[in-house]
């Protein structure tokens, strides 16, 4: 987990936010014969807060969300619930949760009106009014064959589909995978407009940074099976920065200014056309504070959240 | 606390309910997609269980109408099974729709269950449906009694269920159900097959019983039942137990759909496999079958049998029982042989006394008629007896490798002289016939690559002949020793009836390991024997045999005539030779004969019976045989054209042909 020291963690969220978590993950770990996939995950989300998943592909988030369906079981650690055990209630738990899965496998020879005939009988908070009216908000046609729908159209018949359940969490594995810029912008617009009037809790995983740059209001970062992650967005981005200088300048070991007691860590340093870059990793209120003085030869690289993103996985 | 306690049990209520309307969303689901195939897939099945029904009563020869069922039971109702599995549950594995409803709020086993209560209860339906029509077709000789129908019908779901598991658990194995189906179908037909497994005990295959399953009314067939319910009963918990193993993982990974590389590589496997199951698996594997008659002359080791029919037949047999036991202890000894096969000779008076019927699957069983025999005819059935015995040794491989000379030479010259000395009648008639073969054809001297081609040629008796002659010489040249250890090398080494073993076989060439006994090459030794055999004519008797052999060689025609009719002629020539054979022909004693056969697209090594032959004194630049023949145009007939007289104890064959008809 990265530490900033002065910055949020997991029991500093949850004194922020001092309520119980909607979801809660205690020292997860899951494993396929020898391939270990989560490795004592942790992650707490809390009511009403968009919460972005995320992780490269292959980090464990599907896996997370399986678990966290109870589609599959964990090895070991505690999977809470709003408030219990997943595995007390797992029927009543999913009567609640609306979830829409990275690859839509829904029967491609049913209609939006037959498919909503059919899943209903699931729900008992399931709103046909809502259902039709997202239809059609969506621009979807009620009469087709799934079958023939793009794969922006099953998406948002999946979130219609979640949404139309009443959920008091809504779970989204990747729903924007294989979108085009336009219909995937138009996605996020919808789940961010839908949770705000409903107030749900989402947890949205992908590997995208825009993605969660447009929603997340807080992320946790998964990797090999580990959150390395787990706070606000500003936070990180601010608690990371870059320097770099000519390759030809640069003498090993050195640093980019005298802040080496202020400095946390090193996240990444290497060559890039042709300049020396060093990413280190500070506590936020030192990069916030004026104290940095950077020595001659030296530049400051802006960072994307994507850069951050990147620095801080290939750290862990 | 009452409150509490109706509140809860309100709650139960309802969550009974929610279950209950959740499982009838599902099965509504499934009707609604599988509704209209699976009418058809009935009325194709009812449609052609009707088709059976009327072409089985209007059969000249109609069986029980419920045996209808049985066949449907074995034909039909796997495939309904298949179909039904495949709409089911392989679809839903496959295409990933399974991933949609396992994230519903439901149980974890809910769709799995109805799944498979709704395969076994539309197979059940259709096959209770299909007794019903057959009760309604059976005949007053059926006699069908309530009783009756609850046995019939208890059987045939028994078999559904059994066929439903088997689909439903392999269906869960996603494009390794292939494989498992063609494993399963591999299984069945070893345990139906295997002659050493007896299939009538084994539970679906004893269940389902040609003979009991409609016609046993009276004894229920339990240990079949339970054991068919049993199999079932484990492949319904495999099925499952495959969901839950690993939490669907396996089930996961197993269903991913086949890509190209997976057709390729499985194809590669199943070729793969059943190159390596046909060059392992030995396919000789039949039980022994015993005379069963009192009139049977028995010796034990080695087990010679001799069935003699009639009283006055019990003498001979007792004699030829005895000479083949002393002649067979003899054959073990001098050749180290481990065990001998059982050795049945079946006496037949009908029978003319050089035809022998000859088989070597079940030891070496022999049909002969012996009741005339001189000393000659005796060593050729003798011969016979040590063919096929020594044959079994290799397995009957000797009588289709390059060394099939071996055993020919060495079966004749181990009953002429292996055990005593040779009758100096029966040397100079097979000199005479080995001189008269080579004489007529010197490339028949190559024994190893022509054997076949001579014995086509010249017919069994003249090329045997001139195998034991090689056998003679090596004894005249080497001593006897040599003999044996050559037979040794060829003939006591079990050849495996695969691949394998015969590349195993195989590694050195039989050329080779002649010349490795021998002490010479082999085409310096044929020259030699070749020789040595020129130089026999001289020999009195061998000269008297050879001046009753015709100087004849004969031609062949095969023509339309002006009507159409195909025929078949032969006509003869004087030939040109050295040798001292007669040249007049008027006088000759014997007959000449035309035989011909059809060649049917498998048969290698040939032997023209005598069914179609026409005999004819013989006659020189004349047309001495012409027969209408009744083979098509394109058929392949062998004719030969063969002298028979009393002088030689068996025909010389003159001339033979392969012919097509044009």
């Amino acid at each position: 987990m990265i530490d900033l020291t002065d910055s949020t963690s997991v029991e500093q969220v949850a004194r922020a936010y001092a309520v119980n978590p909607v979801l809660k993950l205690t020292g997860v770990h899951k494993s396929f014969g020898s391939l270990k996939v989560l490795d004592g995950l942790n992650i707490a989300v809390y009511p009403g807060e968009v919460f972005g998943f995320l992780g490269r592909n292959g980090a464990g988030k599907s896996t997370a969300i399986r678990l966290l369906m109870g589609i599959t079981q964990c090895d070991a650690g505690d999977i809470d619930v709003f408030g219990q055990p997943l595995k007390d209630d797992l029927i009543g738990i999913r009567q609640k949760i609306g979830y829409v899965a990275q690859d839509q496998n829904m029967y491609p020879w049913m209609t939006p009106r037959v498919l909503s005939k059919f899943v209903k009988n699931f729900y008992p908070a399931w709103d046909e009014k809502r259902y039709q009216q997202l239809i059609n908000d969506f621009e979807l046609p009620a009469k087709r064959r799934i079958g023939t729908f793009s794969g922006g159209m099953k998406a948002k018949l999946a979130l219609t589909l979640a949404l139309a359940t009443r959920p008091q969490l809504l779970i989204l594995d990747e729903p924007t995978a294989g979108m085009d810029p336009v219909a995937r912008r138009e996605f996020l617009d919808l789940v961010r407009e839908q949770t705000v009037n409903d107030g749900a809790t989402t947890f949205f995983s992908t590997h995208l940074i825009d993605e969660i740059e447009a929603i997340a209001d807080r992320i946790g970062i998964v990797e090999s099976g580990r959150a390395i992650y787990d706070g606000a967005l500003d936070p990180l981005r601010n608690s990371i920065n870059s320097w770099s200088v000519p390759k030809e300048l640069y003498v090993p070991g050195d640093l980019p200014g005298e802040f080496a007691r202020n400095r946390l860590r090193i996240l990444k340093e290497g060559e890039r056309q042709g300049r020396w870059v060093v990413t280190l990793q500070f506590s936020e209120r030192v990069l916030a504070s004026s104290e940095i003085v950077v020595n001659e030869g030296w530049r400051n690289e802006p960072m994307s959240l994507e850069d951050v993103f990147i620095a801080v996985v290939a750290r862990s | 606390m009452s409150l509490c306690r109706s509140k809860m049990s309100l709650l139960r209520l309802w969550q009974d309910r929610k279950d209950a309307m959740a499982a009838l969303a599902l099965l509504a689901k499934d009707f609604r997609e599988h509704w209209v195939s699976l009418l058809f897939l009935s009325l194709g099945c009812i449609t052609v269980f009707l088709l059976l029904l009327i072409q089985n009563k209007g059969a000249v020869y109609s069986m029980s109408s419920l045996e209808i069922v049985r066949y449907a039971l074995l034909y039909l109702m796997p495939v309904v099974s298949l179909i039904v599995g495949n709409r089911l549950i392989v679809n839903e594995y496959l295409s990933g729709t399974r991933l949609f409803v396992e994230a519903l709020p439901l149980g974890q086993s809910l769709p799995l269950i109805l799944k498979y209560l709704t395969g076994l209860g539309y197979l059940s339906v259709i096959a209770v449906l299909l007794i019903l029509l057959a009760v309604n077709s059976a005949s007053l000789a059926d006699e069908i009694t309530l009783a009756y129908l609850a046995l019939i019908t208890s059987k045939t779901l028994v078999m559904i269920w059994l066929y439903w598991s088997i689909v439903f658990c392999f269906s869960l194995c996603g494009y390794l159900r292939v494989m498992l189906y063609l494993l399963l179908v591999a299984m069945v037909a070893a345990f139906i097959f295997l002659p050493n497994v007896n299939a009538d005990l084994i539970p679906p295959i004893a269940l389902m019983d040609q003979q009991l399953f409609v016609f046993e009314r009276d004894v229920t067939p339990w240990i079949a039942i339970i054991g068919t319910s049993s199999l079932a009963m484990a492949f319904t918990i495999g099925g499952f137990v495959l969901v839950y193993v690993g939490e669907g993982s396996v089930i996961e990974r197993l269903s991913k759909p086949m890509t190209r590389r997976d057709f390729v590589a499985i194809s590669v496997l199943i070729a793969a496999g059943l190159a390596v199951w046909s060059a392992v698996i030995e396919k000789n594997s039949v039980a022994s079958v015993e005379f069963s008659s009192a009139q049977v002359v028995r010796m034990e080791d080695p087990a010679v049998s001799v069935l003699y029919l009639e009283e006055q037949y019990q003498a001979s047999a007792q004699d030829y029982a005895e000479r083949l036991s002393d002649s067979l202890v003899a054959l073990q000894a001098s050749l180290g042989l481990e065990a001998l096969p059982t050795v049945k000779l079946a006496l037949s008076p009908d029978r003319e006394k050089h035809d022998v019927d000859y088989a070597t699957s079940d030891g070496v069983f022999i049909s002969a008629n012996w009741l005339e025999h001189d000393t000659y005819d005796d060593a050729i059935l003798d011969s016979v007896v040590m063919h096929g015995v020594l044959s079994a040794q290799t397995s009957g491989r000797a009588m289709t490798e390059p060394y099939h000379w071996v055993l020919d030479g060495f079966t004749r010259w181990w009953v002429e002289q292996g055990a005593h000395d040779i009758n100096p009648r029966h040397e100079a008639e097979l000199l005479a016939r080995a001189i008269w073969a080579l004489d007529s054809e010197p490339s028949a001297q190559q024994l190893i690559s022509r054997w076949q081609m001579t014995a086509d040629r010249f017919a069994y008796p003249s090329a045997e002949a001139l195998a034991w002659s090689a056998m003679m010489f090596l004894e005249h040249e080497q001593g006897r020793g040599k003999v044996l250890a050559l037979a040794s090398e060829f003939l006591t080494r079990p050849v495996g009836h695969s691949i394998l073993s015969s590349f195993l076989d195989r590694r050195q060439s039989p050329a080779f390991r002649v010349g490795k006994i021998i002490g010479v090459p082999v085409g310096e030794f044929f020259r030699d024997w070749a020789v040595w055999l020129d130089l026999q004519k001289h020999d009195l008797l061998v000269s008297s045999f050879l001046q009753q052999i015709p100087s004849l060689q004969g031609r062949v025609t095969s023509e339309f005539d002006s009507t159409g009719v195909h025929r078949i002629s032969a006509s003869y020539e004087l030939m040109k030779s050295e040798l001292n054979y007669s040249e007049d022909i008027m006088r000759l004693t014997g007959i000449c004969s035309m035989k011909h056969n059809y060649i049917g697209p498998f048969d290698a090594e040939f032997e023209v019976s005598d069914d179609y032959e026409d005999t004819s004194f013989c006659q020189v630049e004349l047309p001495t045989h012409s027969v209408d023949s009744f083979y098509a145009q394109g058929d392949r007939v062998f004719i030969a054209l063969d002298y028979e007289s009393g002088g030689f104890h068996q025909p010389l064959r003159l001339h033979a042909e392969r012919l097509t008809i044009q």
